[in-house]
């Protein structure tokens, strides 16, 4: 992840000034071709679009129907492949445009199937955001260079989120080409940035589709400006559409066909397949999301992996059509899935080349391991149930082998997990699929990033849990890193003084101030990650009434004056609420967390002092007093039964709390702690 | 906290199909300690376990009142205020329903005592004509007999009964009147959504001594919405000057459903604060104790030999029947408590003249009668009976409880008494619950202070169920 957005960064310091230098678009593409990173030159003759002088007529190829039998994918050399992608800001369209090209194409029947069809998982759908990558394989018809020609279209959806960067850099790297979709009146938003950078990284012939047309606020031609003049993409290859009415819907495909180019493997060489995801089924085991670069596949044959040298045979070879559609063979260009037998997604390295076994191939450029940026502890809310989490956590990784999960143990918490995660929005996916696909009920510690502690003996210490930095080192600490990203932000203008205001308190260094065009500002921060990690973008949201967008990517770790901020209940430690702040925002952090703390601690039968301290020093104080009163003093005449279920309930009340020494804590003092930034 | 595998090892038993002795081999099964000769000699005394006893008490639900009060969630029948009552259709046939429901409660064995006690409650029961409540008292005097000397309660309202009435009432044999005071402020009555005023309380008042009522008790509710500290004790030094034999205090508990639980949070105004809430507990404590009251239950005060026999039959874990609309009743181990809707009612008292009524499901755990028992035992003054509790639920469980207890004995919420009645002191405790523990006369009962430890007592009995365990 990191060297593929040092790139992009590098990149993007190059366009942006020849972007607001306002230098011709001519120029850019002459940049993109000579990238030397690129694994291929952009042909100008699909760049430029053959579309302006003649007319076409397109059709979905409807004669290949559902029945799998009748598909052979020899029919599809390379030519008559396209691969692509959807791009887009969250809500600006991407899953409804996704849903209307799959039934413009008889993919899935309209109507039928549920909307954000390849969105799978819960998460994705309520939160409208896409957080493992999908393939889907469509016929379309199309009258070209005069005569109908049978297309495969591959749809290769993406997330979108950043913390996915490097999926999303695998998932384009199968690609020729991207809709940038971007929302006719909100424009250009933080994350149409960094996806459109992450496109011309990958050297992808970027099709602008402004969506949504039919609102009442819609502005098209002020998009139209903002993409001249933030991408330099030309106003008149804009469409324009509505994916909810299917106005201009009709132009999609054959743009697609048109302008950008088939996959250039050779069907020659050596077979090279591209890992693009996986995920896990009960009954075939881990599913393979796969695009071959270059060669062939048949069921049967034996592959190996260049990331793990491990072998295995295929056990079924096949196109998402949209659902696993086995046809026995892959093709050059082509991009479906395959089963192998492996035991677990852990295996399946996004990113990885998968080569015949009996061939030595080059492996494809770009592959990396995942890189976990933001760790949390994870605990079972009631303790009894380690083994019930530990089961959801190991059937949950076997679809996410992002995660990384080691065990812990927390005196208030007791056995639990150190998870790591990509980044934020990673981490609440995680916790949210536990809880919805397996019933896991989990008490997080506030989460916390990698910092590297050094001390005055030379050892260094990487902390994923500020518990185990100790409070009083033996030896003297000589550095402190921590890790920072470089954020984007785009907002209205009137935004901009409490944006800055925002961006200083988290200890933010501004990179870039500009304006995108007359009413939106463009901002480039360096932000500690730690900042950002609790709470940033709801205060971010809230201060510019949701009107601002942020994105950010990883940077390079920065010296800071760290310390390891206790909270003490009675005089003991909870090791569990420990956190590392920065020195100057430790004062306010304390009186935070505390005030919190005696807000969500219920009153007991003593007394009970809440303290936040660094070492021995003691930054903030509360007292909650005794409890005073909590008695049934009511005629029930002689309702025993509920007299006693009220008292059971405070029993069962109690179990689930933790208890510190005498102190007993509600799971709720957990989880609001986690919202103190 | 030690926590024993209580609930683990104990088995549910139907109660109908229990052989007589059961009881006391079940309780080997959870006794982990190896048995002292002491211990096994006391197996072999008899013991009943007071829910083994037959019932010689029976509360009687009468639901009807003029209008729902704003802090009520019993099953009640408001009848509006214009309508006479001495022949509403809705009394008439309910009072059937319910000499129906009593007639059709099987009788285990014809040895039954006759009751002891028996209380009216409600709703407001003085609303309903004496000559249904006479009904009333035929059939279960014909049913399960009656002691001449039984305890006989009847709730009533101020402004719900005149001198004639009362004295109707006192020939049928009521000879204990709860008398629904609540407050001596117009404000807080009104307030509250009461039918009455004070004027009504003082004419009640009257009239009870006018008619030789010498038993009677003066219900007061404190923590009402924009209660002060003036309100509260210009309420107890009049309730102190009506010279009442028995007085309850019960403090507000806002009900979901309830229009107050609408209305108010807790603690929050004009509901006192949970600080000033304590403190009008302890004022009554102090107030009534110095009175010469004694402070018998959590919620009750009596003058000496006037405690509320049947109210402490349920303290003791003793059966009692129940009948009427949402009645609970606890026969054979069983508590069941009686649909909250007219409707239901009548069917449920059809399904048991037809005989296919038999319990709810004839199972009960044998740690619902350990809490049961804790819960109800800790309300009162005198407390549990650890010897008692020890060979019924075993010595194991009893240690469990002193631990448990332990800080709270030595911040001065919970008191250990000797056999004597003497309290035992901190260091003493420490000896007789180290790890060695054995049975021994030195602990006889367990209790909480006055008012401390009754101010908490939710918190300190829901720590002796966590030792139960479920």
């Amino acid at each position: 992840m990191g060297s593929v957005n040092r790139a992009a960064r590098f990149k993007y310091s190059q366009i942006s000034n020849l972007l607001f230098s306002g230098r011709s678009r001519g120029t850019i593409s002459a940049e993109a071709c000579f990238d030397s990173t690129s694994r291929r030159l952009i042909s100008p003759c699909y760049h430029l679009g053959w579309s302006q002088n003649a007319s076409f007529c397109s059709n979905s190829a409807r004669h290949h129907g559902k029945d799998s039998s009748s598909i052979d994918l020899n029919q599809y050399p390379s030519d008559k492949i396209r691969n692509f992608s959807i791009i887009a800001h969250v809500d600006h369209g991407k899953s409804t445009l996704a849903d209307r090209l799959l039934e413009l194409t008889g993919t899935i029947k309209k109507g039928h199937g549920q909307p954000q069809y390849l969105d799978k998982l819960q998460v994705e759908r309520e939160r409208g955001i896409t957080v493992k990558a999908q393939t889907a394989t469509m016929f379309h018809t199309h009258n070209f260079l005069g005569s109908d020609t049978n297309f495969l279209l591959n749809l290769i959806d993406t997330p979108g989120h950043v913390d996915f960067s490097y999926e999303v850099s695998r998932s384009l790297a199968a690609c020729q080409g991207a809709l940038l979709v971007v929302d006719a009146a909100q424009g250009v938003q933080a994350q149409t940035v960094a996806n459109f950078y992450l496109a011309f990284e990958s050297n992808l012939t970027v099709i602008p589709v402004i969506n949504k047309i039919d609102q009442p606020t819609a502005d098209p031609d002020r998009v139209k400006e903002q993409l001249k003049s933030m991408f330099d993409l030309d106003p008149n290859d804009a469409l324009l559409t509505s994916a909810k009415t299917g106005l201009g819907l009709e132009k999609v495909l054959p743009a697609v066909i048109e302008r950008i180019p088939p996959p250039p493997g050779k069907c020659t060489s050596p077979l090279r397949m591209l890992l693009l995801d996986s995920y896990y089924d009960e009954y075939k085991g881990v599913i393979c999301h796969v695009a071959v670069v270059d060669g062939s596949i048949t069921k049967g044959d034996k592959i190996s992996s260049a990331a793990t040298g491990r072998s295995y045979e295929i056990l079924d070879v096949g196109i998402m059509h949209p659902e696993l559609t086995p046809t026995g063979i892959l093709l050059t260009g082509q991009v479906g899935y395959i089963v192998t037998g492996m035991r677990s997604t852990k295996e399946a390295r996004i990113g990885d080349t998968l080569h015949h076994s009996r061939s030595h191939v080059e492996p494809l450029p770009g592959f990396k391991a995942a890189k976990h940026m933001v760790f949390s502890g994870l605990y079972p809310a009631d303790g009894s149930d380690f083994e019930a989490l530990n089961h959801a956590i190991e059937r949950l990784t076997c679809n996410d082998a992002s995660v990384s999960v080691t065990k812990e143990s927390s005196q208030a918490l007791g056995m639990g997990f150190r998870c790591g995660f990509l980044g934020l929005l990673h981490m609440d996916v995680f916790h949210q699929r536990l809880e919805q696909e397996h019933e896991a009920h989990v008490i997080s510690t506030v989460p916390t990033v990698p910092y590297i502690f050094e001390y005055s003996d030379g050892s260094k210490v990487i902390v994923q849990n500020p518990a185990s930095l100790p409070s009083d080192p033996k030896h003297r600490l000589t550095a402190c890193m921590e890790p920072t990203v470089i954020a984007t932000i785009i907002m209205p203008s009137e935004y901009v003084g409490a944006v800055i205001t925002l961006c200083s308190d988290r200890r933010g260094e501004q990179l870039e101030y500009s304006f995108i065009d007359s009413q939106r500002a463009f901002m480039k921060y360096r932000l500690p990650l730690r900042e950002i990690v609790v709470d940033f973008y709801n205060e971010l949201k809230s201060i510019t009434s949701g009107y601002a967008s942020f994105d950010y990517e990883e940077a390079e770790y920065q010296a800071s004056d760290l310390v390891k901020l206790d909270i003490l209940l009675n005089g003991q430690p909870v090791d569990a609420m420990a956190t590392i702040v920065h020195r100057s925002k430790a004062p306010r952090v304390g009186r935070e967390l505390v005030d919190k703390l005696k807000k969500f601690i219920d009153r007991q039968m003593f007394e009970i002092t809440i303290q936040a301290a660094i070492g021995s020093k003691i930054i903030a104080r509360e007292t909650l007093s005794a409890l005073r009163k909590n008695v049934l003093a009511k005629c029930y005449g002689g309702d025993v039964t509920r007299k006693r279920k009220l008292l059971e309930k405070q029993k069962e009340g109690k179990k689930r709390m933790k208890r510190v020494g005498s102190v007993d804590i509600p799971q709720e003092a957990f989880h609001e702690l986690l919202k103190v930034g | 906290m030690p926590k024993l595998p209580f609930g683990s090892v104990l088995t549910s038993f139907p109660t109908i199909t229990r052989p007589p002795g059961l009881f006391k081999s079940i309780k080997n099964t959870f006794e982990q300690t190896p048995q002292t000769v002491r211990q096994n000699a006391t197996l072999t005394a008899t013991i009943t376990p007071p829910h083994k006893l037959p019932p010689a008490s029976a509360y009687v639900h009468l639901p009807f009142c003029r209008k729902r009060c704003h802090y009520c969630d019993f099953p009640i029948i408001a009848l509006g205020s214009s309508s006479a009552v001495d022949d509403d259709p809705r009394i008439v046939n309910y009072i059937q329903t319910l000499c129906r429901e009593i007639k059709a409660t099987p009788v285990e064995s014809s040895a039954n005592p006759p009751l002891e006690t028996v209380f009216f409650g409600g709703g407001t029961p003085s609303l309903v004509p004496p000559k249904l409540v006479s009904l009333v008292l035929e059939t279960l005097g014909s049913k399960f007999g009656l002691s001449s000397e039984a305890e006989i309660s009847m709730e009533m309202d101020p402004g719900t009964f005149d001198r004639d009435q009362l004295r109707e009432f006192l020939e049928l044999g009521v000879n204990r009147v709860s008398l629904g005071v609540q407050a001596f402020q117009d404000d807080l009555l009104k307030a509250c959504g009461r039918a009455h005023g004070v004027k009504e309380v003082y004419e009640a008042i009257d009239n009870l001594k006018a008619c030789g009522v010498d038993n009677w008790s003066m219900d007061l509710i404190s923590s009402l919405p924009h209660q002060t500290p003036e309100m509260w004790e210009e309420s107890l030094r009049l309730t102190i000057q009506s010279e009442p034999t028995h007085v309850s205090v019960y403090d507000l508990q806002v009900e979901q459903g309830t229009k107050f639980g609408i209305l108010y949070t807790p603690g929050e105004f004009p509901l006192p604060s949970e600080d000033l809430s304590a403190e009008f507990y302890r004022m009554a404590s102090r107030m009534l104790g110095n009175a010469g009251y004694d402070h018998y239950e959590i919620s009750s005060y009596c003058k000496s030999g006037y405690l509320c026999k049947h109210n402490y039959t349920y303290w003791k874990c003793e059966p009692f029947y129940g009948f009427g609309l949402g009645a609970a009743s606890y026969v054979n181990g069983i508590r069941m408590s009686r649909p909250r809707k007219l409707k239901d009612f009548m069917h449920y008292v059809q399904s048991l003249e037809n005989g296919v009524f038999n319990g709810e499901d004839g199972r009960f755990e044998t740690s619902d009668l350990a809490m049961d028992a804790i819960m109800l035992a800790l309300r009162t003054s005198r407390g549990l009976n650890l010897k008692t509790f020890g060979k019924a639920f075993g010595f194991t469980l009893v240690h469990s409880l002193c631990k448990v207890y332990q800080p709270y004995m030595e911040s001065g919420h919970v008191v250990f008494l000797d056999d004597k009645g003497r309290s035992i002191e901190a260091d003493e405790f420490s000896r007789l619950v180290s790890d060695d523990y054995k049975e021994s006369d030195a602990l006889a009962f367990l209790r909480l202070s006055d008012p401390d430890g009754f101010l908490l007592s939710n918190e300190l009995i829901s720590h002796a169920f966590s030792v139960i365990g479920s």
